[in-house]
């Protein structure tokens, strides 16, 4: 591996992992072994977007040479002014074949494996293989399910269960970068109050008394679409769906007197868009992917664990620990594995469960994924699921599923792994 | 009206959508700035000594490649290096059939790849040696970018040739896990578009309203007679301005001025919503009491717009002036006669019917349109006053201007920092040195690399090595030296220990660079040019460190 | 990183030693354990009615309110609740599934209710939603309508838009509106 060619070319990378630095662990034995990890570990980046071309280029500049990325989406025209490794000839085409085909190609040496499609086409064994994941996302959704899976998947008897999160975000001039370990550190769940709401604007000022431009924006998507194109799926990527919403709100924005509404404007509101410029993914991109390789060689101590960054007014970042929550209703309760017998009904675990010691659970709810096992309120579901209560365990979950409890005498909810005697 | 309604539907144009997400930023106006704008990027200056190979540049091409993406210009590469081996392991604007060749040609090609739009072309020699050759080159370029470390000499004569012709520099040095930047802007640097928080931008004038819109809250009446529905829909501002009035009556004609008063006040407002109707409360009265502390406070000139209007720039502009001086003085004049500055003439949404928001936001942005007029009326005669110009300022300058006249901004240039430079670096590092976490230990570890460089590149060091111990260990000593030489206590023990830290860790990849720590440089170096070029937000004054061991920066005025 | 795993080791032991198995199944989401938890802790006069078209799946539901006083006693309205998988972040999208004739649901069943939209709070419940429906049917209100024909009626005249409710329930026109039969 480490041939005449490749110490020559990765010689300033070499010189972290082959000598300690005054921050580095005193345990650390830098060296080959150290390098040869690093070659090994295999990471996957979610995202080939603004943050995900500039994570797979650091990444691969960084020795990892075994990386994976997914992303649903096709290159738009609107990505050229920061997503640099497409071209106007890419529109159309999925960005992370794309992405990957194009760091392999000038990169010598990194293998980069695309999959087109959605994080939740994946199941825990696809995310077990990787030792790190980064996250380059521009949905809450997809950070909440990326976290909850990944803190789902530790298993105290299985060290290398723990995958480390390093997760960015970027909006305009400012961005943040944060590690998290599942199940150790503060999680996305734990820090959700830190990503503001999108701010909306009441319907009936949108119905009746509409004062800005946005607002005959809004009525025009909302309610002008739903009344004469009913049965015309509004898609926000068809330009003459905006073009349409855009007349539309013209002719109010006149009827009311109100100026500005402009085809911009109209994108924008509908759309929900959120600038985004190169420098700002950059600087986020790398501040993941530093910590990436530090997690992955330990040449340095990693972010401990939030890192945000403003540039408006100079360069203003601030760096601290943000807490865990201890009521975190994903990293707060882990689930525990149960040993029951399969032949037991409903209603003699529930009657077991009152008496375990962690939680006397006396009028629990409890489903699993695919199934409300027993739900008792409403009444209307109560009665839907009353008759689960006779049936076996086995004829209702299967072997090592788990299923989540609540209960109102808890404020935090259960998890439990039933595993089969 | 100004702003007539667009007739017909116009969709954008292709330039428009692929800059879509930039110009919501930086508008038109900031686009076009950039398009005007030429970059110089000096990438290398030689080989370090016969053992190293010198800069790789590596935060040079990654900060272009950030403004070759939004779309300026154009941009010159000067690099007199030939590709290696281990510039292919950091930089990804090279290629496998790059090696052996000039490395300003290849970087130019790649990073040209990136955007059809930007012109960019390149020298293969030293920057030195091409302003010898061609006294104009440097005068072609908006900005200058420099990727360091950089044999002082070198560095000294392209800031000073830079400075004369009021162009900015950008120095930076990326090396192993730690980075600094320095901006170096001409003497006076305005900025009147700075976007600050529109939260804190809003001027409403409700202790001094001009008569349209005392008229308009006189014209609200009696509030009682009213129905619920139209009792829900007074618009906040007029609400408050009616609920003055009463209290000035029953106060001597005095404002609530403190907090005690101000309380009492949102109190009486509070108070006087009906709580009769099916929600219980009204939304107009709620924005009113949530407006009350913030919103009530007389007019006071920011300390930064009086240090402007105080600077002999505004006092007695010039014929050479540029715009923004013009314009400041005829403002302050302005600000002279009415104790104000000119309306912004914004108005928040709030609670209100659409016709009587709309006829509300007419009264301000009508008095908005007068104050510019008023102050254009004083830029021209101002003009007149000054003589020939190379032109009449437009109007649409005097317009941002006046909209944005609380906020404006103005930096004062400084030289790149040196340690040996002017005395009030020293004075700073000093004074910043011991301050808990502080980043100034790191800059001044890349300082004591800066005169490692120097001394190989002149042959005053004699070690071949840029790792070598002896040679540091006396660099660091002399830089000692120069920091305490006024005051023995300046740096004291723990401060030297953190220097000695930052140096061990700069030398563990022997002066080379590591992608992610210059990606990341190379991205808060671009959103500085950007700033710089466009002249919106506000730029780093004057220097930056980036500590990647600890994930964390900080700002320095050196 | 052999640092992180051996902290986990560390700090827990190794109680759940048969943990391996059951790795692939799905688990519950977080959204679905709000919603077990929301359900749970709702509290149903006689005036209301949860439908779960499907037991399994919580996040898809139907409320029926029955107003049992008010200008729309007698009535019965159905509600289509759709919770997505990034609630509590989001809202539930709440639509009436019946034309009705109220100033704060237009006819095509959108509603204007506060916590639906603008002030909805993650620390809000579909308790807290509920109230605010049931809340519509006592005391409609006319200030900022969705309906606004039928805010227009109820500001001019209380009498007259009490009678349009009655034409407009038992499916009959009110200003040349055909509305749905909705009585119980």
């Amino acid at each position: 591996m480490a041939s005449t060619n490749s110490s020559l070319r990765w010689k300033h990378l070499h010189k972290v992992l082959t000598k300690p630095g005054p921050f580095s662990d005193q345990d650390w034995v830098p060296g080959l072994e150290t390098i040869s990890a690093l070659e090994t570990s295999k990471i996957l980046v979610i995202g080939a977007g603004g943050l995900g071309c500039e994570i797979l280029k650091n990444l691969a500049l960084s020795g990892f040479k075994d990386i994976h990325v997914i992303d649903m989406d096709t290159i738009d025209i609107s990505n050229l002014n920061r997503q640099f490794l497409f071209r106007q000839s890419d529109i159309g085409k999925p960005k992370a074949e794309v992405a990957a085909a194009f760091v392999e190609r000038r990169v010598k040496g990194v293998r980069i494996t695309p999959y087109v499609g959605k994080i939740q086409d994946k199941d825990e064994d696809y995310y077990m293989q990787f030792k790190i994941v980064v996250c380059g996302l521009d949905s809450i959704e997809a950070r909440r399910w990326i976290n909850a899976t990944l803190i789902g998947m530790v298993d105290p008897s299985n060290p290398e269960s723990l995958k480390p999160l390093i997760d960015g975000g970027t909006e305009g001039f400012k961005g943040q970068a944060r590690v998290i370990l599942p199940t150790l550190s503060s999680c996305i769940e734990c820090q959700l109050d830190m990503h503001a709401p999108r701010p909306a604007v009441p319907l009936c000022t949108i119905a009746t008394i509409p004062r800005q431009p946005q607002h005959c924006i809004e009525w025009a998507h909302q309610i002008a679409w739903q009344e004469k194109r009913k049965d015309d799926p509004f898609d926000s990527d068809d330009l003459d769906h905006i073009g349409w919403v855009y007349n539309e709100a013209l002719v109010r924005s006149k009827q009311f007197h109100i100026h500005g509404v402009t085809f911009q404007m109209t994108q924008g509101v509908v759309k929900n868009i959120i600038p985004a410029i190169a420098s700002t993914n950059a600087v986020i991109a790398a501040a993941t992917t530093s910590e990436a390789l530090k997690i992955a060689t330990s040449c340095n101590p990693y972010l401990d664990n939030y890192m945000m960054y403003a540039g408006e007014e100079g360069v203003y970042t601030y760096t601290f620990e943000a807490e865990k929550k201890p009521d975190c209703p994903v990293c707060g309760n882990l689930a525990r594995s149960m040993t029951v017998d399969p032949d037991m009904t409903l209603q003699e675990y529930i009657d077991a469960l009152g008496d375990r010691p962690e939680a006397q659970l006396k009028k629990p709810s409890m489903r699993t994924e695919g199934k409300t096992l027993y739900q008792r309120f409403p009444p209307q579901l109560e009665e839907q699921t009353r008759a689960n209560l006779n049936r076996k365990l086995r004829d209702l979950v299967e072997n090592g599923q788990e299923i989540a409890v609540s209960d109102p005498a808890y404020t935090i909810d259960f998890r439990y792994r039933l595993l089969f005697k | 009206m100004a702003d007539a309604f667009p007739s017909a539907l116009t969709g954008p144009s292709s330039k428009e959508r692929k800059y879509d997400r930039q110009l919501r930023l930086w508008a038109a106006s900031g686009q076009q700035a950039l398009e005007e704008s030429r970059v110089l990027l000096v990438n290398s200056d030689g080989p370090w000594s016969s053992q190293s190979a010198g800069v790789s540049g590596v935060v040079g091409v990654e900060t272009l490649k950030n403004l070759v993406l939004p779309g300026i210009g154009g941009f010159t590469i000067v690099d007199p290096a030939i590709v290696t081996e281990a510039d292919l392991g950091v930089n990804f604007f090279l290629e496998e059939q790059s090696l052996g060749k000039p490395r300003a040609a290849e970087t130019c090609r790649l990073l040209q790849e990136l955007n059809p739009d930007v012109e960019g072309s390149f020298q293969s020699k030293s920057i030195t040696e091409l302003m010898r050759q061609d006294p104009g080159f440097l005068a072609q370029h908006r900005l200058v970018l420099v990727s360091g470390p950089m044999k002082r000499p070198s560095l000294d004569a392209l800031c000073k040739a830079a400075s004369e012709l009021n162009i900015p520099v950008l120095y930076t040095r990326s090396v192993g896990f730690y980075s600094t930047f320095s901006l170096q802007l001409p003497s006076l640097f305005p900025i009147v578009e700075t976007h600050p928080d529109p939260e804190t931008t809003q001027d409403l004038r409700l202790l001094n309203p001009w008569p349209e819109l005392a008229e308009a809250a006189s014209r609200i009446g009696d509030l009682e007679v009213l129905d619920d529905h139209q009792h829900g829909h007074v618009p906040y501002l007029l609400l408050l301005l009616h609920y003055l009035g009463k209290w000035k009556d029953a106060h001597n004609g005095n404002f609530p001025s403190n907090y005690k008063e101000k309380s009492e006040f949102r109190e009486m407002v509070r108070s006087s919503a009906r709580t009769s109707n099916p929600e219980g409360g009204e939304e107009n009265y709620d924005e009113a009491v949530a407006a009350v502390l913030k919103s009530l406070n007389p007019f006071s000139l920011r300390s930064s717009t009086r240090e402007i209007f105080e600077m002999e720039e505004c006092k007695n502009p010039q014929a050479d002036s540029a715009d923004f001086w013009i314009i400041a003085s005829a403002v302050q004049e302005f600000f002279q006669q009415h104790n104000v500055l000119p309306l912004p003439g914004s108005l928040p949404d709030m609670k209100a019917q659409s016709a009587d928001y709309v006829s509300l936001q007419n009264i301000y942005k009508s008095k908005a349109r007068k104050d510019v007029e008023e102050v254009t009326n004083l830029v021209r005669r101002i003009e007149s006053q000054l003589g020939p110009r190379p032109g009449e300022i437009l109007d649409k300058d005097i317009e941002i201007f006046c909209k944005n006249a609380a906020h404006i901004k103005v930096i004062r240039g400084r030289n790149i920092p040196e340690i040996d430079g002017e005395a009030q670096t020293l004075k700073a590092i000093c004074n910043n040195i011991s301050i808990p976490d502080s980043l100034v230990p790191v800059f001044v570890a890349f300082q004591v690399l800066d005169n490692v460089v120097t001394g190989l590149q002149e042959g005053k060091l004699s070690s071949g090595s840029i790792d070598d111990e002896v040679v540091w260990d006396t660099e660091i000593d002399r830089v000692l030296f120069a920091l305490t030489s006024d005051d023995q206590s300046a740096v004291d023990q723990d401060a030297r220990e953190l220097i000695l830290e930052a140096t061990q860790e700069l030398r563990r990849t022997e002066g080379g660079e590591l992608h992610n720590i210059s990606s990341l440089t190379g991205g808060l170096v671009a959103q500085e040019a950007l700033k710089v070029i466009t002249r919106q937000y506000v730029p780093l004054d004057d220097t930056c460190v980036f500590d990647g061991v600890r994930s964390r920066s900080e700002m320095y005025t050196l | 990183m052999l640092k992180i795993w051996s902290m986990k080791q560390q700090q827990q032991q190794a109680e759940n030693a048969e943990g391996a198995a059951g790795k692939k199944k799905k688990k519950v989401t977080a959204a679905q354990l709000r919603v077990q938890r929301d359900l749970q802790e709702l509290t149903l006069g006689s005036t209301m009615k949860m439908t779960f078209p499907n037991p399994d799946d919580i996040l898809n539901f139907t409320l029926t309110i029955e107003p049992d006083e008010g200008m729309y006693k007698g009535g019965a309205f159905h509600f289509s609740f759709n919770v997505n998988q990034n609630f509590p972040h989001d809202p539930p999208k709440v639509k009436c599934t019946q034309k009705i004739y109220h100033p704060n649901i237009d006819l095509e069943g959108n509603v204007c209710l506060n916590i639906l939209r603008e002030d909805w709070k993650p620390v809000l419940n579909l308790n807290a939603v509920i109230v605010g429906m049931q809340f519509l049917f006592l005391e409609p209100n006319a200030s900022d309508p969705l309906n606004k024909e039928a805010a227009d009626d109820l500001r001019q005249n209380r009498e007259t838009f009490k009678r349009n409710v009655r034409t407009s329930m038992t499916g009959g026109s009110v200003r040349s509106v055909q509305y749905e039969r909705v009585m119980k």
